[in-house]
Formats: C-alpha cells, sequence, structure tokens
C-alpha cells in the first residue's frame, strides 16, 4: 500500500518504534500493581476512576467517529454525501439532521464527524445542525429510550420531537450569521482549508505551500496514509479534550453533592431545572442515559426527565470540552443557552400539559 | 522524519517540527495509553471496574482497531497535508506552551492511567449520592426479586434485590422470617454513623460515573471498632424494626455474623 519506492526506508523504522513503544506501555500497566500501595487519599483515587471510566466510556466511540470521518473524507468521492441532499437550505437541514440513523456514534464521536463533514463540503450551520440532532435522531438512542420508558407520559415523543426541532431550529439561527466561519476556532478552520486543497484530488500538495517541497514533490499520498493522517490529526485535538473533559466530569461528580439535585424532584419546574444541571454533570451518553434516568423516574416529574433526554443528549461538561475543539466558546455559549431554553420550555410542556 | 531532517537548518521548518511534535503525537501518545490500558484492563477481566459489560466487546475491538492506528502512526510519520497554515498558526510563545501543556498531560495521563492499580469507586463517591435514591430499575429489579423469593432461598438474595423489596414494601411481617446473606462494602449510615451501616454496592447502568449506591441498612453498635469503611464484608442476620431513633431506613439488619471478605471480581452490579 505505501506507494513510495524511495522513503521506503522509513517504514521498518517507525514500525519497530511504533511496536517497541506499545510493548513498553503494556510492560510498565502489567508490571504496576506490584506497587499497589499508592494509598491516594479517596477522593483522589474516585476522581481518578470516574475520570478513567468516562474516557475508556467515550474512547472507543471517538475512534469510531473519527474511522467514519475518515471514510467520509478519503473514501468516499468528494459531495459524495451532499450530492443526496435537497438544495433547499430548511429541507437540507431537515435530511442532515436525519444523517445520525446512518452513523449511530455516541455524542462524543459526532464531533469528530462533524468536523469530517465540514470538510466535506457541510456549511458550518449545516454541520451545527447534525452535531446537534445526531445524539438524540438516531437507532440506538431511541431504541433504548423505548426499552426504558415505552411511550409512557410522551417522554420518548418528546425527546424525538424536541431533538429535531432544536437542532433546525439553531441550525436555522445559525445559518442567518452573517460570517458563519468566524463560529470555529481559528486553527480548525484554518485546518479545514488546508485538506481541501492537498487532500483529494492529489494536486494540492503545492496548494499547502512550503510543505509541497522536497523530493516527495508530486507524490500523491495514499488513501491510507491519508487515512493514517487523519487519525493522526484527529486524536491531536480531540483526545486531550476528551482526558480534560473527562476530568472536569470526574471532579464535578466527587464534589457537588446529588442529592442537592434530587431534593427538588417533585416540583414541576424545579424538576425540569434539576435533571439539566444533573444532565450536565453526569455527561452519561445518549445511547444509555435512558436506562439511567429511569432509575430516577419516581423522584423526578416525567418532564424533567423529558429535559434531561433531550439537553443532556447534546450538551454537558465533556461535550463542551469536545466541541470547543471546532467551536469559539461564544458560540457554545450561545448554544448551550438556546439548547437549555428549548429543552426547558419542552419539560415544562410535559409537565404542565400532558 | 528523513523529510524534515533535511530541511532542518531552515528555521520555519523547526518551527514546524516542534508544532508537528506538539499537534501531533499527544494524539498519539494518549490515544496509545488509553488503548493499552483498555487492553489490559480487557485481557486481565477488570474492565468491569469502569464500564457495563454490554460495551466490553465493542470497547475492546475499537482498542485493538485504535492501536492498529498508533502503530500505523508510526509508520507513515508524513508532515504531508493539513499542517495548520499561518493564518491559523499561533505564535512561537503559545506554541513552546502548548508544547509543555501536552508534554505535562501526556505525563500525567501516563502515570495515572498506566500505572496506577485499577481501582472501584469507593465510599467517598457514595457518600455523594443518596444511598438508595435511584440506580434500580423498579420493576425488573423486583420481578427477579419476587421470583427469588418464590424458590424460598433468602440467601441467594442480593443486595440490590434486598434493596428492590425494601422499596416496595417495608412492613417488618413480611420480612419476620427471613435471613439475608448478603455482600457489599461498609458504609456509614449518615444519619447515625455510630449504630447503622450499609451493606452497600454501586449499580452502574454505563460507567462508573453514572454509579448509584444501594445499600441494606445493619444495625450494629460500635461497628467502628472492627470494621472500616470501605471494607468488603459478608453479613448474615435477620430482619428487625430498626431499632436506631435517627436512621431513615425501617428496617435494619440484625447482623448473626459479619465475616471479612475479597473484594469481588465484578464489584458493581447492573
Amino acid at each position: 500500500m505505501h506507494s513510495d519506492r524511495g522513503t521506503s526506508r522509513r517504514v521498518p523504522t517507525g514500525l519497530i518504534l511504533g511496536v517497541v513503544l506499545v510493548a513498553l506501555a503494556f510492560t510498565v500497566r502489567a508490571l504496576s500493581p506490584a506497587f499497589a500501595g499508592w494509598g491516594l487519599p479517596d477522593r483522589a483515587q474516585d476522581t481518578i476512576t470516574l475520570a478513567l471510566s468516562v474516557i475508556i466510556e467515550s474512547a472507543p466511540f471517538v475512534f469510531l467517529g473519527i474511522l467514519l470521518s475518515t471514510v467520509v473524507q478519503v473514501w468516499l468521492p468528494h459531495g459524495f454525501l451532499t450530492r443526496f441532499l435537497p438544495r433547499q437550505p430548511v429541507l437540507r437541514r431537515a435530511s442532515i439532521s436525519l444523517l445520525g440513523m446512518f452513523f449511530p456514534v455516541c455524542e462524543c464521536g459526532n464531533v469528530p464527524l462533524a468536523r469530517g463533514f465540514m470538510v466535506g463540503g457541510f456549511t458550518v450551520p449545516e454541520s451545527i445542525t447534525f452535531l446537534l440532532a445526531a445524539p438524540i435522531l438516531n437507532p440506538v438512542t431511541i431504541i433504548t429510550t423505548h426499552q426504558a420508558f415505552g411511550f409512557s407520559d410522551g417522554i420518548l415523543i418528546t425527546r424525538i420531537v424536541a431533538g429535531f426541532v432544536i437542532a433546525n431550529v439553531i441550525g436555522w439561527l445559525f445559518s442567518r450569521h452573517p460570517d458563519p466561519d468566524s463560529l470555529l476556532t481559528r486553527t480548525f478552520s484554518a485546518s479545514c482549508a488546508v485538506p481541501e486543497a492537498t487532500g483529494r484530488d492529489g494536486a494540492g500538495e503545492d496548494g499547502a505551500g512550503h510543505e509541497g517541497h522536497g523530493h516527495t514533490h508530486g507524490r500523491r499520498p495514499g488513501r491510507i496514509e491519508r487515512s493514517v493522517d487523519l487519525f493522526t490529526r484527529e486524536t491531536a485535538v480531540i483526545m486531550p479534550a476528551l482526558f480534560l473533559g473527562s476530568l472536569v466530569a470526574a471532579l464535578t461528580q466527587v464534589f457537588v453533592p446529588r442529592s442537592v439535585l434530587l431534593a427538588l424532584g417533585s416540583n414541576p419546574v424545579w424538576s425540569v431545572l434539576a435533571m439539566m444541571a444533573l444532565a450536565f454533570i453526569v455527561a452519561v451518553c445518549s445511547n444509555v442515559d435512558a436506562f439511567f434516568v429511569l432509575s430516577f423516574g419516581s423522584t423526578f416529574m416525567p418532564g424533567g426527565i423529558a429535559s434531561f433526554l433531550t439537553f443532556g443528549a447534546i450538551i454537558d461538561v465533556k461535550m463542551l470540552a469536545l466541541m470547543r475543539t471546532t467551536f469559539t466558546t461564544r458560540t457554545l455559549v450561545q448554544i448551550t443557552a438556546l439548547v437549555a431554553l428549548m429543552s426547558a420550555a419542552a419539560g415544562l410542556l410535559v409537565n404542565y400539559v400532558a | 522524519m528523513s523529510r524534515e531532517n533535511t530541511s532542518l537548518p531552515d528555521p520555519s521548518r523547526r518551527d514546524t517540527v516542534s508544532g508537528y511534535l506538539a499537534e501531533r503525537w499527544r494524539g498519539i501518545g494518549l490515544s496509545l495509553v488509553i488503548v493499552v490500558a483498555t487492553i489490559w484492563l480487557g485481557v486481565t477481566g477488570q474492565l468491569g471496574l469502569y464500564i457495563h459489560p454490554r460495551y466490553f466487546v465493542f470497547t475492546t475491538i475499537m482498542a485493538v482497531l485504535g492501536l492498529a492506528f498508533v502503530v500505523a502512526s508510526f509508520v507513515y510519520r508524513s508532515p504531508a497535508a493539513g499542517q495548520p497554515e499561518p493564518a491559523g498558526r499561533p505564535s512561537a510563545g503559545r506554541r513552546t506552551l502548548m508544547l509543555g501543556g501536552s508534554a505535562l498531560l501526556l505525563a500525567i495521563a501516563a502515570v495515572t492511567v498506566l500505572a496506577l492499580p485499577p481501582a472501584t469507586l469507593t465510599s467517598a463517591t457514595a457518600t455523594q449520592r443518596e444511598v438508595n435514591s435511584g440506580g434500580l430499575d423498579s420493576e425488573a429489579a423486583s420481578s427477579d426479586a419476587a421470583a427469588l423469593v418464590g424458590t424460598g432461598d433468602y440467601e441467594r438474595l442480593s443486595v440490590k434485590e434486598w434493596v428492590s423489596l425494601l422499596a416496595q414494601s417495608e412492613d417488618p411481617a413480611l420480612y419476620a422470617d427471613k435471613t439475608a446473606k448478603i455482600t457489599g462494602f461498609v458504609l456509614p449510615d449518615s444519619a447515625d454513623p455510630e449504630n447503622i451501616f450499609y451493606v452497600a454496592r454501586f449499580v452502574v447502568t454505563c460507567c462508573a460515573v453514572d454509579a448509584q449506591p444501594i445499600g441494606v441498612a445493619v444495625y450494629q453498635p460500635g461497628w467502628q471498632a472492627d470494621y472500616d469503611t470501605d471494607d468488603w464484608v459478608q453479613v448474615t442476620g435477620a430482619f428487625v424494626s430498626n431499632p436506631s431513633a435517627r436512621s431513615a431506613d425501617t428496617l435494619a439488619v440484625l447482623p448473626a455474623t459479619i465475616e471479612p471478605v475479597d473484594q469481588p471480581s465484578d464489584p458493581y452490579v447492573y
């Protein structure tokens, strides 16, 4: 697969280096239980356990998201996805909000995927629509929510409808933004522009400016090489965010008593706000949050649960850290506020009307 | 690598090399750390300390795939496509800062993830989350429990099953002739820590971060002399009306025996 005969000398070196490092990591891991007496204080120990559990839980989905994003960017023909979408903006975003049906990655995997979509030709608002809709409008989430709640109290329907409406309304609002690129972090909009020039048609190696000189001039990197390159670049951005986001989630868990929130369960307004706060700090994946919240079903009113399932699927501490890799803080504050308001409205509607 | 080496004399290229290290190896490094830890936990049967069993297969497969990409990224070390271009390029000072920050994060991650022994959650987390305030899918759990009650073999009921039974009824008559034999960790009752402790477990729905503590109250004044919080014990005894005035539980187990046991390999319940 490595078509580059001229540089084949480096292949064994890299392979050996990689294998040695992996072996070293395994050795350290296998030998370290021997020093069991680290004697960390309980809270420090639990912070590590909690953070690690979020990372171990999310990392596979992040990898899956990156792989799917790679398929979109490297293996599918350019514009393959956009080709089948309606041109009319509202219909187009509505279709995009259903794309999660075909990419059932968890919410953390949606971030690299949304980044890939933007590189692959989606506009910024379209990508936001996908990012907000996909955690809820995907088969796994819908099935697990149905398993947990059936059709009782309109929780499932509220979740699906609210997810669709929130994503499309926010997508529409941002589509009216005069300069959508300014919603993105500078690093991401820069890296967005480059693969467009370099990647697909192979003509772009020069388009990347000074990178193109040297003896690889004119050589088009193979698809596998580009896939690995994409993996390297995406993990460089996403993994630190995942580690830091998980650490924040864990610290919140250890230091904020959950009982404070549970005391608020039976009031129609407070149950909604408390459950949204809980969703924000618990940062549980949208694919299974229905099972988690089911256990609070006796404590909280249905509207609180509906808001938990809507807000928590889209926004939580870990997700904000992940999305910050791509969007500016200002954008995220706006998105969070809008999602919170609309989720609260959905919850209150369930509590007072349904 | 050969490419960078040959172009090192150019100062702007050197800048690219440090940026290359900062922006790429931190992702590969963190991925390496987490996939190695995941695979090792999977092989040694300890993944259950962190995530729900329904993810074991998926998580392990993705970790192996991730490992393949990590190794592959050492093979294809081309700094070619997609390096941040001048427009998005931070200043040299910021790049040094980023390089330092990445190195620090990687070092901390490597030590905590690869060197620390895996651990279950402790009572420190349980006290932040009210005991028996959630975590049980009451219908499913209590129908399991009811099935076991039907067999008359009460000693087979677990903490989870007793808790779901108690959630349904706290009528002392119902528990009068039943002996519990339950295993869990010692968690002091916040209302009456001198006399009451819970034999507790964590219920996990997704991963340890959503763990909810559940437990059966045990009445044993002065228990602290013999047991520490977080010790794993097996308690055998009958249910009585809780003698403690301060405890919120109506019923408690009056222990006939309390035996220290090893922490089970699957400390959580699902």
